[in-house]
């Protein structure tokens, strides 16, 4: 509650003194433990403002909005280290410019939820850099353990079960903060690479073609494991992809605004004891 | 019984410079391989796309080979380092997903290494064939055809 | 509607006695958008080529697939068919059903299957095909040579000899590089000066070369055949339009102490200086960290020496922008810091020498007269000591590779002191003696055997004085025992690196270079003056160590790149390059990153009253190689190949 409090008046005073021209955060959703996003212009709307460990999502996508930084000023937000990860990604990947980006960074154990030092991207490197040395932080989950166990085959029906749910909603897309395609690649039908229909091999080559354009730089935000309506564990496959970019090419998505995305870049060196 | 004997599906995507030329060199070789594998000519690894290895799977193949030149060798320079990254990723992700990576290969074979194309032509079709239809994937396809069901 | 041709080759009995190209060519008339399908004994004959063309022309056909031998083979050959009969050459495809079925195969049920699967998704794909015309690029005209060393001169010479314009920039005050610096060259121990400065002369009264000295390449943008180039002149303080070269000014300074770094610091020059006494052009410079005017605000001795008014305190560096079509870089190597090998004393000792100070040691018009004299005490040594690989072939100090020109340098040196001084020893430690040229080992066959050049196979562990004496302490490997060697002075065998700046400047100018900094080759076999940007090549040692003839070669065969370029007015190339949707990119400038040719910009976009709406990625089609890393890097699917689309990719796995 201090943490909110004390929130609520940083921004207020930012929006007064025309630091910023928008914070966005939470407010409260349409039951108890539900946080939907709120978009502070004014000192009013501040008073709304919420944050408790309930709120989990992501809000950086909305940062991208198109024109909402066309104007140079200055934007709040509130975002867990995940989130300030994302801001990271964004501006490396030319979507946002880091500068313009105020950050209200925040964390949570159990139900308590503290505020993290800094309000540029650039103050929290040494907090991201300790996440990425202790990857014990990123817990695996008992169903992550259980897929590595299954041979092929058992790993693919488990798949085709998940799969076979999926109604292509795109909830998982719409979520994702790293997303911002104009034209996502499900919907170029010049040619029609995935197949659109609802069945299962369609939702195969969905979910495979999400997670292979979110390796190494997907931050495991979970938006999109909230979002899905189905309840496919999307996070296991993101979560696997980050491992493999980590162990494979050392790259922590999101560490900096400069760091090149890992599958646009090389290294000689790079491991092939796959390759024939 | 021989004549019920599975012939694998396999889809080979090269670049035109190094394995497409050696292929051919394996060609004016006349050595002699296995028929099971198509060939996709494309100008460089750097072009093969994971697209490319969902729909060689989609079309009924039981395994597909990615080849290209040696790292160092590329017409592009260095167009094969980023197919070695790109492939290392989705390889694992389609491991994750159990497409086994047993059934999408990786090599390097040069425009002078006619003969390595036809043993490893030879080895992917004896592994694909031991291996067995890739009967989980066409069970998906065969879903396709039918209409959905409510 | 497609209406594609199939064409059948049998290849004699190549195809035919393995594939049933009769079973194929009635499967092929079968396939939809098929309008002819048929087989024939050599489709590349003459006859079989007029019925390919006929076949077009009568059926009105929108693409074809032969089914013949490799694209590799004769592609070309049935794209000018197609040209001939009227059709866009790029919709033709080649169904390779010899090298890659009836060759390989035995089993004919199989081969003809295969031929089939291969056939028909070829006809996928053709039916996919664009109408693509070759990408024209224009051409300046003008070549760019960066560095007036003798790669430089070489390739501007031959360029400038053809009859094409050339810029040539050099970046110290003189042309001339380090082979002016040499006294003779190896094999023929002809006089480097008697063969260098007539070429500084001649590039110097080209009328088809502009000479810019004391010069730098500040930027590089454009493309092959259109580069753009901004070029630093740095100020002299010399107006050269008015300078005879008459060197008062040279005898009046004052300041006469400064080591010179033509002579490698064996001879003193002036504040106001001309490198060395046949520098090219015979116009001095003022260096301002020595000159007392510049330190104190007093002196002026120059200008008032100076009749002709030539000396200019005030002057400025000056930009020269320049349109250019091709680029040869020749900006050449220095030697390796020697002082990374403490226990040999350089800097310590007087008496240890590089080799190229040796070389100023020998030089008819070097310091000493050309007299070899010990840099401590002015006498003549009696006894001196070569050190090979001093550097060259060292991974723990200093670089991993082979310098080359060391092993040949250094039995000339033991020569030319032989010669110099009658009854001097020479002992000099080798690793293996690499003479491979022409030549090249008789020459150093010659310092052992006739000027009694003493090898001593093994490395040399320290150096020290005692007694007025160098000491030299190696191993003889063959005798497998530790030898001292009494000395009067030790000449270094330096190794060859690139210049202090060289990565700076490769990235300037965007090419690529290697861990060392040495600039990479296209291909290393293949393309080895080319650089990795199109229209950039290079020459000399900037790319490898390399000795004077293999730097001319390569300069000559830049020259021949660059003319080749200059053939034409304007360049034709393979249209098979990358294009962007601006409409769907999303600007994340992935695939600029990953462009091994720099070839995707960023481009704005904006609306009608000038106002930025977006970035996007824009392919400019004269670096764009056609790779296609992009595009498969490309998650919006905006980026596409010409020739290899994704319509096409598709429907030919499809078609499989």
């Amino acid at each position: 509650m201090i943490t909110q409090e004390r929130y609520r008046t940083t921004v207020k005073e930012l929006l007064a003194n025309g630091s910023i021209k928008m914070a966005i955060g939470y407010r409260l959703g349409s039951t108890p433990d539900r946080r939907r996003p709120l978009f502070i212009r004014t000192s009013e709307e501040a008073d709304q403002l919420v944050l408790d460990s309930t709120c989990m999502t992501n809000l950086s996508g909305y940062l991208v909005t198109e024109g909402l930084l066309s104007d140079e000023k200055k934007v709040g937000i509130f975002l867990r280290p995940e989130g300030i990860r994302s801001i990271n990604i964004l501006a490396a990947e030319y979507q946002l410019n880091a500068d313009q980006i105020v950050i209200f960074g925040f964390d949570s154990t159990g139900r308590d939820v503290r505020p993290l030092d800094g309000r540029n991207v650039g103050e929290f490197s040494k907090l991201l850099n300790e996440i990425k040395e202790h990857p014990l932080q990123i817990v695996k989950e008992p169903l992550h353990w259980r897929i590595e166990k299954m041979n092929a085959k058992e790993r693919f029906d488990f798949w085709q079960e998940e799969f076979s749910r999926c109604i292509k909603c795109y909830a998982c897309r719409q979520a994702c903060p790293m997303c911002y395609c104009r034209r996502c690649i499900v919907d170029s039908n010049q040619p029609q690479w995935i197949n659109t229909s609802s069945h299962t091999l369609g939702n195969f080559e969905w979910n495979i073609v999400r997670a292979f354009h979110l390796s190494g730089r997907c931050v495991q935000c979970g938006n999109c494991d909230r979002a899905c309506p189905v309840n496919i564990p999307l996070r296991l496959i993101n979560q696997r992809m980050a491992n493999e970019v980590l162990d494979g090419f050392d790259h922590f998505a999101g560490l900096s605004p400069t760091q090149e995305p890992v599958l646009a870049s090389f290294k000689k060196d790079d491991t092939e004891t796959f390759i024939l | 019984m021989s004549e019920l004997k599975f012939e694998p599906k396999i889809v080979a995507f090269v670049c035109t410079y190094c394995t497409y030329a050696g292929a051919d060199l394996a060609g004016t070789s006349r050595l002699k391989y296995a028929p099971n594998v198509r060939i996709v000519r494309l100008p460089c690894t750097g072009r093969i796309s994971p697209m490319f290895i969902l729909k060689a799977l989609q079309k009924g193949a039981d395994g597909v080979l990615v080849s290209g030149c040696h790292p160092g060798d590329c017409h592009f320079t260095h167009g094969n380092y980023h197919a070695r990254r790109r492939w290392m990723v989705f390889r694992a992700l389609l491991d994750f997903t159990g497409i086994s990576p047993e059934r999408v290969m990786f090599s390097w074979i040069s425009a002078a290494e006619g003969s390595k194309f036809a043993d490893l032509i030879n080895s992917v079709t004896e592994d694909i064939r031991k291996l067995g239809p890739f009967d989980q994937y066409q069970q998906l396809i065969k879903e396709t055809e039918s209409p959905a069901t409510l | 509607m497609a209406k594609i041709g199939v064409f059948i080759c049998h290849c004699g009995e190549n195809i035919a006695a393995k594939v049933d190209c009769t079973k194929l060519a009635a499967a092929m008339g079968e396939h939809p958008g098929v309008a002819v399908s048929v087989e024939y004994k050599y489709f590349c004959s003459d006859p079989g080529q007029e019925s390919v063309k006929k076949a077009i022309r009568d059926n009105n056909l929108t693409g074809i697939v032969i089914a013949a031998c490799s694209p590799r083979m004769h592609e070309a050959t049935f794209r000018k068919a197609c040209a001939e009969a009227g059709l866009n050459p790029y919709l033709c495809e080649i169904a390779n059903i010899r090298e890659q079925c009836s060759w390989v195969h035995t089993d004919s049920d199989m081969a003809t299957e295969k031929a089939m699967d291969i056939t028909r998704s070829m006809v996928e794909k053709v039916k996919r095909n664009n109408i693509l015309q070759p990408i024209e690029v224009p051409v300046t005209r003008r070549a760019l040579v960066i560095g007036g060393g003798i790669a430089g001169l070489q390739a501007a010479l031959d360029i400038a000899n053809a009859g094409q314009e050339v810029v040539l920039v050099e970046r110290e005050p003189s042309l001339g590089g380090h082979m002016a610096q040499l006294s003779e060259t190896f094999p023929t121990l002809d006089c480097s000066q008697c063969i260098m400065t007539p070429r500084m002369v001649e590039t110097a009264q080209h009328p088809k070369i502009r000479l810019l000295t004391y010069a730098e390449v500040e930027s590089v943008d454009g493309y092959i055949g259109n580069f753009k180039v901004r070029i630093r002149m740095k100020s002299r303080y010399v107006d050269m339009s008015r300078c005879t070269g008459c060197g008062d000014c040279i005898t009046k300074c004052p300041a006469k102490k400064i080591s010179s770094e033509f002579d490698c610091g064996l001879g003193k020059r002036t504040a106001i200086y001309t490198p060395f006494a046949q520098s090219v052009p015979n116009m001095p410079v003022i260096d301002t960290a020595s000159c007392i005017y510049f330190k104190n605000g007093k002196c002026k001795m120059c200008q008032k020496s100076c009749q002709l008014n030539a000396i200019n305190f005030e002057m400025q560096d000056e930009f020269i922008d320049l349109e250019i079509g091709a680029i040869v870089v020749a900006t050449g190597f220095q030697i390796q810091n020697t002082a990374v090998y403490g226990e040999y004393g350089y800097g310590k000792f007087p008496d240890v020498i590089t080799g190229l100070q040796f070389e100023r040691l020998a030089s008819a018009s070097g310091p000493t007269a050309g007299k070899i004299l010990r840099p401590s005490d002015g006498k003549e040594p009696q006894n001196v000591v070569f050190i090979q690989c001093a550097g060259s072939r060292d991974p723990s100090k200093g670089v991993r590779y082979c310098s080359k020109i060391c092993c040949m340098y250094t039995a000339k040196h033991a020569m030319l002191y032989a010669h110099k001084v009658h009854g001097g020893k020479t002992h000099i430690f080798y690793m293996d003696i690499r003479a491979a040229g022409k030549g090249y080992d008789e020459f150093t066959r010659r310092a052992i055997e006739e000027d009694e050049a003493s090898y001593i196979r093994g490395r040399v562990s320290k150096v020290w004085q005692e007694n007025g004496k160098l000491m030299v302490r190696g191993v003889d490997t063959l005798l497998g025992k530790p030898v001292t060697v009494v000395a009067d002075m030790v000449v270094l065998a330096t190794a060859m690196v690139p210049q202090s700046d060289a990565k700076e400047f490769a990235k300037n100018i965007g090419i690529a270079y290697d861990e060392y900094g040495f600039y990479n080759e296209a291909h290393l076999k293949l393309r080895p003056v080319e650089s990795s940007t199109a229209g950039v090549f290079l020459a000399g040692a900037c790319q490898s160590p390399k000795d004077i003839p293999d730097s001319i070669s390569q300069a000559s065969a830049t020259a021949s790149k660059v003319l080749a370029l200059f053939s034409k007015e304007k360049l034709e190339r393979e249209p098979v390059i990358a294009i962007n949707n601006e409409a769907t990119c999303a600007g994340c400038w992935g695939c600029v990153l990953a462009c091994p040719y720099n070839a995707i910009e960023k481009k704005d976009i904006r609306d009608r009253s000038g106002r930025l709406i977006k970035q996007v990625a824009f392919v400019n089609p004269g670096l764009c190689q056609g790779c296609g890393t992009c595009v498969s890097f490309c998650r919006s699917n905006s980026l596409d190949l010409a020739g290899f689309t994704e319509k096409q990719i598709f429907a030919e796995v499809m078609g499989l």
